[in-house]
Formats: structure tokens, sequence, C-alpha cells
């Protein structure tokens, strides 16, 4: 498998010199370091020591400049923890710095008649919206969090949802009713009060207008509210409200086997398609330990970046109509069919093909692909080209998106962005580059770069990309290794059908593998990729099972929108509009 | 043809009241009942009543609605290459009381359901409402926590289209059956002519229909041509 790549060895090498700069500094309030497939190195800490030892991490000499990801896990169940801390939960702090190009995982263990740990919002302003969700997920206070209300679930819900007692299914309960009492009791709640956000209604003279952005609206991209506390047309202040698109994806990974919990992955961000199966399947060979065949991997390259243009062609098609072009949709939606003809023929589905399995795809190359592969090839660059001189070069477009919702590399780390929007900033950080994995390292192609991080740059950073793209694809086209598509392993998902009518052994093994589905061993595992929208990873815990034990899915559109307010304050309605267009995200990657 | 009756009077809402509010009932042909009575008037009322009904059904009017991936299938349906314009329901509008008809198109989730319900109610009559995609149709793949298990446990839905997501055609294809429907409903033809009651016709079950020619296929193509 990809993690075996020459680069991703000399990054190995590196992480000890954290641990070892930690145990020398703190001594034994490092508790432990544990053993894992993640790639990082591990590091239980005693709570009291978690903010100095954050500060330390994110200090000059170690320069963690992002927090990565932040969550829990529910371990009152979990049977296979020898050598681990006590622990009825565990929260796990993600750093990463990308000038040194290495990670570092904290994780601190909590028992459950003393659930509480410092924020640690004013080391990294990110942090904010993660422990929140925390808090909403499993429980677990935040002690001098600004504002520990419910993120996901709505403001009446009773329960934390991750937690091992919670129930899962809907069908646990009495089927949904809504009555007249009961809508007006959550319209009540849902109602915004700008007291409990420290807002005040109006200032000397005037009187602030608060205006409600959604949960509908056509510039919203989907479920999603925000609050704008406004004077005229300047936005004073503005709280984003996310949770009306939460589909349990964690909690549902925890009742689905390996397997069949794939077409899970393809709704996260609904337009990558496979592009969302990549990491989570990567995690999981990582997990059995198969190494995928070169045929398998350039296919799923192959597969992977149709979506990125895909995603991106919708990206430009919306993000112009927000700013008030009509006509683009049009166009990129064209070019979307001429993607999802290729698609289809090849994955036999358009948006979730959910069509990578554990060891490889799903089935090989239908005969004929190269010529419909060859024809979207020679059908996008010209339209590319005719999307920068019609709209990028647009006076327009120009005036209302150059130097608009603009923030430094410094600002991008600090709350978490990744992908292309990081990338628009002028920072060259790009998985496919720095971290390969599934065979990108052989790749030639270029990381387009921005240079003011603005709405403006955000959109021709994508335009670029998709001709990288068009270049990766031609290149898979040019050199498609023979071979098999799926690899020769026992864990492999379905497993090959010849070898299963041989004698009665055969066929039990396989019967037993399609309708259990493999049993991986304890273990842990993590795998990043450079999705459509940013850095999308997969941290699987697994507890010696058929399913996983607990399943995190970090999506890059979570921080994105958390860092609106930062960006907006003192901007036009107009500009927010702009922005939000230029994000690109959809409410699935955000609240999964 | 067998048609359902609601009056909005039927029901006096109280707090406890459970939504869908109206009441419903299966009743004949409303208008066949008039022709025993009067031969001539009975057969203006029918022609009156498809005439406004065809103006109805090809001047839909969409409201910009969308939860989730379907939505996305959904616009697909509204540009070029599906051209939703053909059938006459390409006025998308942003506002609920400039609109015809919803589409559920997504994931109804606990958190959105009183939000949809307010919006749905912001539409004037006529309004009808088609959800699109397995999730909104029964909860879909998504049997958890969060999610309604299917946007009729409190929405009128006239037409179901099955899918995760639909294709655009399927879409399309959901929207003339809606049309088609619309062209057999008995609505009040002014606020002082008939019962003021809204009949709509029950539609064949598309499964029925199509299974004897859909049972026809027995060899499915390989996926291993394009
Ligand atoms: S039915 Fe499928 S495609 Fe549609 S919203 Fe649900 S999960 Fe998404």
């Amino acid at each position: 498998m990809s993690v075996a790549s020459p680069s991703s060895d000399t990054l190995k090498t590196g992480p000890d010199t954290v641990v070892e700069a930690l145990k020398q500094r703190f001594e034994e309030r490092i508790v432990l370091e544990q053993a894992t497939l993640t790639g990082w190195p591990v590091i239980w800490v005693a709570r009291d020591a978690l903010t100095e030892v954050l500060a330390f991490l994110r200090d000059k000499s170690q320069a963690f400049e992002m927090l990565y990801d932040l969550s829990a896990v529910d371990e009152r169940l979990r049977s296979h923890r020898r050598g681990l801390p006590e622990a009825d939960f565990t929260v796990f702090y993600h750093l990463m710095s990308l000038s040194r190009n290495r990670d570092v995982i904290l994780k601190v263990a909590l028992h459950e008649a003393d659930l509480a740990l410092p924020s640690i919002v004013s080391l990294y302003p990110n942090a904010n919206w993660y422990e929140r969700e925390v808090w909403d997920m499993f429980g677990i206070t935040f002690e001098g969090h600004p504002h520990l209300t419910r993120i996901l679930m709505p403001p009446t819900w009773k329960g934390h949802p991750l937690r091992k007692d919670h129930h899962a299914r809907a069908t646990e309960f009495d089927p949904y009713t809504l009555t007249v009492e009961g809508q007006d009791r959550e319209q009540q709640a849902l109602k915004f009060d700008p007291e409990a956000w420290g807002m005040k209604r109006r200032h000397d003279d005037s009187e602030f207008m608060f205006l409600n952005l959604g949960p509908n609206h056509p510039s919203a991209h989907g479920a999603f509210r925000l609050v704008l506390q406004l004077d005229g047309e300047e936005i004073i202040d503005c709280v984003p409200d996310i949770g009306y698109h939460h589909r349990g994806a964690e909690k549902m990974a925890e009742r689905q086997s390996w397997h069949s919990f794939i077409p899970y992955t393809d709704r996260i961000d609904y337009t990558g398609g496979v592009m969302n199966n990549l990491p989570y399947v990567l995690a999981v060979e990582k997990l059995a330990g198969i190494t995928v065949t070169k045929r398998a991997e350039t296919i799923r390259v192959m597969m992977a970046e149709m979506f990125r243009i895909t995603s991106h062609l919708l990206f430009l098609g919306t993000y112009l109509q927000d700013l008030g072009a009509m006509t683009p949709v049009f166009f990129t939606f064209t070019d979307r069919q001429k993607g999802y003809e290729v698609i289809e023929a090849i994955t036999g589905f358009r948006m979730h093909p959910a069509w990578y399995r554990i060891g490889g795809v799903a089935h090989d190359l239908p005969k004929g692909w190269e010529k419909l592969v060859k024809g979207f090839l020679d059908w996008m660059p010209k339209r590319l080209r005719e999307y920068e001189r019609a709209m990028m070069e647009n006076a327009i477009v120009r005036e209302r998106t150059r130097h608009i919702a603009a923030h430094d590399t410094t600002e991008a780390l600090a709350w978490g962005i990744t992908g292309p929007n990081l990338r628009a900033t002028g920072l060259d950080f790009d998985l496919r580059k720095q971290r390969p994995y599934s065979g990108y390292e052989n790749f030639d192609f270029e990381i387009p770069l921005g240079h003011n991080g603005d709405a403006f740059d955000r959109g021709q950073v994508r335009i670029e990309e998709m001709r990288q793209s068009l270049r990766i694809i031609q290149q898979c086209l040019d050199h498609m290794p023979a071979g098999d598509y799926k690899a020769d392993h026992p864990l492999t998902t379905p497993p090959p059908r010849e070898r299963m009518l041989q004698h009665i052994e055969t066929l039990i093994t396989h019967f037993l593998q399609v309708s259990w589905g493999p049993v991986l061993k304890p273990n842990e595992s993590m795998q990043m990729i450079e999705a459509t929208k940013g850095i999308n990873s997969y941290y699987l815990t697994s507890d010696g099972n058929t399913m996983s034990y607990r399943t995190r899915i970090r999506t890059p559109s979570f921080p994105h929108l958390q860092h609106i307010p930062a960006l907006m304050r003192g901007g036009f309605v107009p500009d927010l509009i702009a922005h939000l267009g230029s994000i690109d995200f959809v409410m699935a990657d955000v609240d999964r | 043809m067998a048609y359902t009756l609601t009056r909005a009077t039927d029901a006096i809402a109280t707090d406890s009241s459970q939504y869908p509010l109206n009441e419903r009932r299966r009743v004949e042909d409303p208008v066949k009942q008039q022709i025993h009575r009067n031969v001539f008037t009975g057969k203006l009322e029918e022609v009156l009543h498809s005439a406004v009904n065809w103006g109805r059904k090809n001047s839909l009017w969409p409201y910009n609605f969308g939860l989730s991936c379907c939505y996305v299938e959904m616009t697909t349906a509204f540009t070029a290459p599906h051209d939703i314009a053909r059938f006459g329901a390409e006025v998308i509008r942003a506002s609920p009381r400039q609109a015809d008809f919803m589409v559920i198109a997504g994931t109804c989730f606990l958190k959105m359901a009183p939000v949809i319900q307010q919006l749905y109610d912001q539409m004037l009559e006529p309004k009808w409402v088609i959800s699109m995609g397995s999730c909104a149709n029964s909860g879909g793949m998504y049997d958890i926590y969060s999610v309604v298990q299917g946007v009729d446990k409190f929405l009128p839905v006239d037409v179901y289209i099955p899918g995760c997501p639909p294709r655009p055609e399927a879409f399309l294809h959901g929207l003339q059956l809606l049309q088609d429907s619309i062209q057999e409903e008995r609505r009040p033809l002014s606020w002082v002519v008939g019962d003021q009651g809204v009949y709509r016709a029950e539609m064949p079950s598309q499964r029925e229909k199509h299974r004897e020619q859909r049972i026809q296929a027995t060899e499915l193509r390989t996926p291993d041509s394009i």
C-alpha cells in the first residue's frame, strides 16, 4: 500500500524528535506513547499538562501551527485496551505542522465522574466548534469555553449521541410526529438570542438589524443558517448555525461492517463521489495489512480526479451564479454531464458509485474506457479557457471578488483551513505532493497557488486545479498498468469469486466474509487525503471486530465555515455572498 | 376513478393536533355526481376543470429548496442537458410564497423538520409536494437518530421518486406524474362554486403498471463493456 512509498518513510523518521522533546520537558506528565498504525506519534498526556503541552507544541521550535482535529472516543465498551491508561472517555488532539510536514496526536484520559477539560480556544481558535461538537456528542465539558452549547443536534435534544449507551436507530423509537405545539416549541428554540452571544441590539444612535440567512437560502448552499448582525449593509458580526444536515455518519460506522460502510462515505462530501471512499479504504487497508496492485491504485487515482473535476465544475457554476452570472451554471453542468458519462460507464452510477473496495475496486475497467476518457480530455481544456476568458477576466466578477474576504496563510492555519482555500493564500501544501498516497508520487503535475487569499484566488486556483487533474487523468490513460484490480489477500472484500467454488472450506470462508464482513485486528489507523475541498481523513479504531469501534471523520468544510465570522466582520452583505460562493462547501461535509 | 377529498376546514387545529392537519377521505369523482344531477352543467364543469388544470400543470413553479445530495441531481434537471423548461417548470422561485410545488430533495433531518413545515405552510394553495430520493421517501439508508424516517411523517406527499439519488431523468418523470395527477384534480373553480373541497385523483401505482414489462427483463447488461 501507499504508506510504503519512499517519501512517507522519510516522514516517519522525523516525529520522534517531538516525543523526545516532550519527554524531556514534561517528564512523567507524558504518560505513554501508544503504538498505532496512524503513522504519527500518539502520546497520552496528563490532563493537567494538556494546555502547557499544546502551548509548547504550537511554539516556534515545534511549529505545530494547526489544530487539525479534535474529538473523543467512548472507551467504556472497548475490550482490547491492554497497556493503555485507564479511561472511560478519551479526548484526542491532532496537531499538524505544515512547515515541517509532520503531525502528532495527543490523548487525554477522562473518567465518567469527572468529564471536564480545559478549553484550548485561546491557543487554537478553531478548537471552539470542535469542543462544542465533543460536548454535543459525548457530554464532555470544556472549562473556559466561550459558548459551550449544542452544535449539531437541535437545542431541545436530550442525550449525547456518540456515547455507547445512546440509541443509534430512529426506528428504535416511536415514529416521528410533529404537532402544532411541537412545531412552535422547536421554532422558538431556534430563535436567535443576541444577548446569549454577547451581542448588543443597538449602538449609540441606531438599532442593529438581525437577519436570518437560512436555514434555507439560495446562497447558503444547503441547510445552513447564518445570523447576521447588520448596521445597514455592514456586517458587525455573524453567527453560523450548523447541524441541519447531521446524518450521524460516525455513529452509523459503529454498526456497519467495514465493507458496508463504504456507501456512507460517498455521501460525506456528496459532490466528491468515490474520492470519499479513498481515505476510508486506505485506512482500512492499513488495519488489514493489504497492499493493493498498481492497477487498482491507478484506477483509483483516475476516478478520484474525475470527481475532483466534476466537483470543481459544480463549484464554478454556483460560485459565479452567486455573483449574479446566470449562464455559467448551464455550461459547467454540460461539462459535468460529459464527466458523468465517463464515470457512469466505468462505475455504473453517477453521484455515489461506492465503487472502491477493501483491497481494490469493484470491477475492472470496461472495454472501451480509453475512448471515453480521451473524449473527455479533449473536450475540457477549451471549456476551461473559455471560463477564464468569459468569467475570471470579466470586470464585474473581478470587482466583486478581488481583495474580498482575503486572509493570509497564518490566519488560515490558525483556523484549520486546508485545500484550495489554503493554497489560494500562496502556501504550497498539497497532500498529493507532501504525503503522497495511492501512487500520486508517480504522477507529473503542478500545484496551483494564489497570492492574495481572496475570493477571486479561490476561484482561479480551482480552475487551474482542473487542468492539473486532466493532466493526471491523461497519464493514467497513457500508462494504465496491467494486472489485477483487486489485491490477492485474505481480507480483500469481496474475495475473488473464482476461489469460492473449489470446495466447502472456500465456500464457507467466502460466505462469512461476504455476510459478516472481514474481522480486523485491534489497532488504530488513519488516512488523510487531498479531497475536493481540503483535507479529509478517517481515523479508525478497531476493537477486533467486524465493525469499527469508532470512526472519526474529519472534513475540511467544518473549519471553513467556522472561519466565516472572523473574516466577515466589517464586510458587506454582497461580499459575504461572494465569500460563501468561494468557500466551496456542502453541508454534508460539515455536519456529516 | 377514486378520489381523495381534503377539506381545509375539516380539522380545527389545536396544540396537540398532528401534521399533516387536514382530514382526508376516499370518495368518488365529484363531477360524476353532478352529471347525474344535470348533464349539461356537469359537462361544462368537466371542461372547465380540465382547462384550468391544463394551465396549472404546464406552468408549475418550483420552490428553490434543497436538503442534500438529491438536490444536486434536481438542479441538474434544471440545466441545459436536461432542460426542465420543456415541461414548463423552469421558473424556480426563492420564496415559498411564489412557488407551486416543493421538492423535498434530500434527507429530512430532525432539526430541519420544523423548518420544512414552516416553509410548506408559507406556500399558497394550490400546492404540491414531491418527495425525491430514498431519504425523503423513507429515511433511506439513514435509519439514524437524527433523521426523520420519511417526510410523509408530517407533509402530504403527492409523488415519490425512488433512487439514491434519482437520476435527473427520474426527477423529470416524477414531475410528469405530478402533472398527470394535477390534470385529474377537482379544485373549487371559485370560492362560491362547488363544495370547497380538494379532490385528488388516486393515480395508478407505477410499480403495478410496469410490473409485467419489467419482469420480462432477464438478461442484464454486463459491466465489462461500455
Ligand atoms: S436519497 Fe441518497 S442521494 Fe438522496 S439525499 Fe438521501 S443519501 Fe443523498
